[in-house]
């Protein structure tokens, strides 16, 4: 995959290198900007309330027992 | 034409190659996988507290802006239904957690409210009043303002600011009740938020000004919750300041 994305890179190594940059630099800003964002959603990590359900959004403890 | 079987064909020769593509397509596509899952590990641990860094900063100049404002009632005033989501509602400040720690405390416990800090349970009472109020607060990420909380101890002091007050809370195990000054509960256990925590009965009568924290445990799971309780002590108007921010606290 690397291979086939280098090989199709125009400019010559600094013109490949460049481009190998941008794209990172584009994973990099869609993986941090919507991907875990929607990934950690879905996630257990982020419990830190008690809630009957476990996994509703706004619980409120004192009206549901 | 004989030796047509003896020399590999130009389609054999190929079909090795594919394979040898294959696995190496396969490699990376594992080598990938890792790093993806490394740098989404980044992202909670670190890359979360950008988020709720830039957010109490908000919440900080719209709070002081309403004090300073002078209109707006101090939040121990108010009933409890009438604070919106999402709204700054108090400053939380734990001497043990260090001279600098404090927090705009959100009102709500939704996902997008404990990204931007700690959140009060909506409905359990406000700073100051009788009841119990509650608040949750991430551990590991999102800035983590709770992540010291087992370093908490029996006695250790948490202070509120609102905008006439200082409620100074103790943690200690709350007298005449069973409510211990902290516990592990399950994440079912709601009980712990409920105005009279630790026992059946969402609606009964309180008669005690408390505070509960709530976060997952242990650290860097979400399994069960830590639990910390404590009860009103001081109740300092400004400027007066309370005590508990003005001595170190014990060792």
């Amino acid at each position: 995959m690397y291979v086939w994305i280098w090989r199709r890179l125009p400019g010559g190594i600094p013109g490949k290198l460049l481009g190998c940059l941008i794209l990172l630099f584009a994973v990099l800003v869609l993986l941090f900007k919507l991907v875990f964002p929607w990934a950690e959603k879905r996630l257990p990590f982020n419990d830190v309330t008690v809630d009957p359900t476990t996994r509703t959004s706004t619980p409120s403890p004192a009206a549901t027992p | 034409m004989t030796d047509l079987a003896v020399e590999p064909s130009p389609a054999r020769r190929h079909g090795g190659e594919g394979w040898r593509t294959a696995a190496r397509g396969v490699g990376q596509l594992l080598i990938t996988m890792g790093v993806l899952i490394l740098l989404f590990v980044v992202y909670e641990l670190w890359g979360t507290g950008f988020y709720t860094q830039a957010q109490q900063h908000k919440l900080e100049t719209t709070i002081e802006q309403q004090w300073r404002g002078g209109s707006a009632p101090d939040v121990s005033t108010l009933p409890v239904d009438n604070v919106p989501l999402g709204t700054g509602i108090a400053v939380l400040f734990v001497p043990r957690l260090g001279q600098h720690y404090h927090f705009v405390v959100v009102e709500g416990t939704g996902f997008s409210d404990l990204q931007r800090g700690p959140g009060h349970y909506p409905g359990t009472a406000l700073p100051g009043q009788v009841g119990n109020f509650a608040v949750a607060g991430h551990r590991t990420t999102y800035e983590h303002p709770f992540k010291d909380i087992a370093k908490l101890r029996r006695g250790d002091y948490i202070v509120l600011e609102t905008k006439e007050h200082w409620f100074t809370y103790r943690i200690q195990d709350i007298p005449g009740t069973n409510i211990p000054w902290k516990e592990i509960v399950a994440p079912t256990a709601v009980q712990v938020a409920y105005p009279v925590p630790d026992q059946p009965d969402p609606a009964k009568a309180p008669t005690l000004k408390l505070l509960t924290f709530t976060s997952c445990h242990p650290e860097y799971s979400a399994r069960e919750r830590y639990v910390i309780h404590a009860i009103l002590v001081a109740d300092n108007v400004k400027p007066e300041l309370p005590r508990a921010l003005t001595t170190k606290p014990r060792s």
